[in-house]
């Protein structure tokens, strides 16, 4: 009767079915209430905390729980005595941005808390380019941002003053109202080759930038030459800007030289405003010279 | 007493016995699908971050950016590492190692992050960030292309974990302020620093 039963019932099978089934369903089950904790508002956040400044937390209840702080830059877990304050140090809250804080007895509380930038007492300033050619529109701009202590982007309103100093021209001022935690300005370079001052300053803090304003491109290049034992020597009157400043060294010109065995070219740098240049030939020849976009003047010597 | 059972009785007896575990097999059956069917939702329920997890979905808007235009590739590349780097930041935080942090962050961002992967290894403890979206509005683009500002309106599921015990888990909508400047061949988020609103 056993054997009759047992093949009837088919008692492995239903064992294994009933097993895996009921397994089943309870791994769906805790698998659905597991990451549930309670959210209940037994915690107190500190109402306005200023990064770098130490806060405290109200607990509620009686014996002792694990306190987790998860903030922009930590994660702290301790022991604490709930229904005391958990006390947050100065160094705990010095990023700013969002915190939660969380203690778990039993089942587990949390609360979040925002933590805002301190005053700023930095200025990061961004100023381009550092060489800038003269009489350029909008050809110098600078970005201010206003930092903290600790590195946190201070975004509360703020007027930034820019100030550019130029030798031989009065200071002007440009005054920002940051946007985003960002203020920023363009301005044309000056007529003048020589060091732009830029100083950002908000209340006591301050940031100077130093941009080189160089000539622009030459405004006429003229140039003059003669025989000599070798063929020829061609140099350039002193290179000037349209504004009168001169080109700054290393700006190269080049002398173009046809003759009746072909075209030579010579690459010359500028020295002290002048550009020099030796080349072959003892035949007719016309020499031109370019700097940038500028042509020079043709120049012809005749038959050695 | 006893009682002795005949062969039409024991036919009878195994016959019922044989409806009862027909239904039991069946109870069984169902049992065993409906089990599957709620380990299937609760594998796809967003509520439930626990078994799901994708890559950071991210739109990226600089229709308002100024002064500067934002060009297209330079959208695309900023675009493409902005979700690089979620999807590093929440690597990191999951294994509590700073390796996926490195070349994507860079100066506070990148100490901030450091010393918070640092101290959640110290401690035992790990988070996760999943089913994250975010929603992003380019604000500043400085004149010379060499900083960018976003806005992000992220949401996810944050899970804070002590060794495999969930302490919590919630879904929170968090904004962040961004800037970004360009390195060698990619952006790089500089600060990523939560703020109450915009």
């Amino acid at each position: 009767m056993s054997s009759s039963i047992n093949t009837v019932w088919k008692g492995h099978n239903l064992r294994r079915v009933l097993e895996h089934g009921t397994l089943a369903f309870l791994v769906g089950v805790l698998c659905l209430a597991a990451p549930a904790p309670a959210q209940d508002t037994d915690l107190r956040a500190p109402s306005s905390a200023v990064a770098g400044n130490a806060a405290s937390i109200a607990t509620t209840g009686s014996g002792t729980g694990t306190f987790y702080l998860v903030g922009p830059s930590i994660a702290v877990k301790r022991e604490v005595t709930l229904g005391q304050d958990v006390q947050l140090s100065e160094k705990e809250l010095q990023s700013a941005g969002t915190y939660l804080a969380i203690v778990c007895s039993g089942n587990c509380r949390s609360v979040g808390f925002f933590v805002a930038p301190a005053k700023p007492v930095n200025l990061t300033f961004l100023v381009h380019p550092s060489r800038a050619p003269v009489g350029q529109t909008n050809m110098v701009s600078g970005v201010a941002l206003l930092f903290d202590e600790f590195r946190n982007l201070v975004l509360v309103p703020a007027t930034v003053d820019f100030q550019l100093t130029a030798a031989g021209t009065a200071p002007a001022t440009h005054r920002v109202a940051t946007q985003n935690g960002v203020a920023w300005f363009h301005t044309n370079s000056g007529r003048s080759a020589g060091a732009l001052q830029i100083t950002a300053s908000v209340n006591d803090v301050a940031t100077r930038r130093v941009v080189q304003q160089v000539a622009s491109d030459p405004c006429s290049l003229r140039i003059k030459g003669q025989r000599n034992a070798k063929g020829f020597i061609v140099e350039t009157e002193p290179v000037r800007d349209c504004t009168g400043n001169p080109m700054p060294d290393g700006t190269i010109v080049t002398f173009t030289a046809k003759d009746s065995q072909g075209t030579g070219t010579v690459d010359a740098p500028i020295k002290k405003g002048i550009a020099r240049a030796q080349m072959m030939g003892s035949g007719p020849v016309a020499i031109s010279a370019a700097s940038g976009v500028v042509m020079g003047n043709e120049l012809r010597l005749g038959a050695q | 007493m006893s009682y002795a059972w005949g062969r039409n009785e024991k036919i009878a007896m195994t016959t019922t016995k044989t409806m009862w575990a027909n239904h039991l097999i069946r109870f069984g059956r169902l049992a065993k699908l409906i089990a599957i069917a709620v380990v299937a939702i609760a594998l796809l329920a967003p509520r439930d971050s626990v078994c799901a997890d994708s890559a950071p979905n991210v739109v990226l808007n600089t229709g308002k950016a100024g002064p500067r235009s934002v060009e297209s590739p330079t959208e695309r590349v900023i675009l493409r590492d902005y979700k690089f780097a979620w999807a590093n930041l929440e690597q990191a935080m999951e294994s509590s190692s700073t390796a996926p942090l490195s070349g994507l962050f860079v100066g506070t961002a990148n100490a901030w992050l450091t010393d918070a992967v640092a101290s959640q290894r110290r401690n035992g403890l790990s988070s996760r960030y999943l089913n994250q979206n975010h929603k992003v509005d380019a604000v500043f683009y400085a004149p010379e292309g060499d900083m960018i500002e976003l806005d992000d309106t992220a949401d996810y599921d944050l899970q804070i974990l002590d060794g495999d015990k969930t302490v919590h888990n919630e879904h929170v909508v968090v904004h962040y302020v961004v800037l970004m400047t360009p390195a060698a061949d990619r952006w790089v988020i500089r600060q990523l620093q939560a703020v109450p609103q915009f």
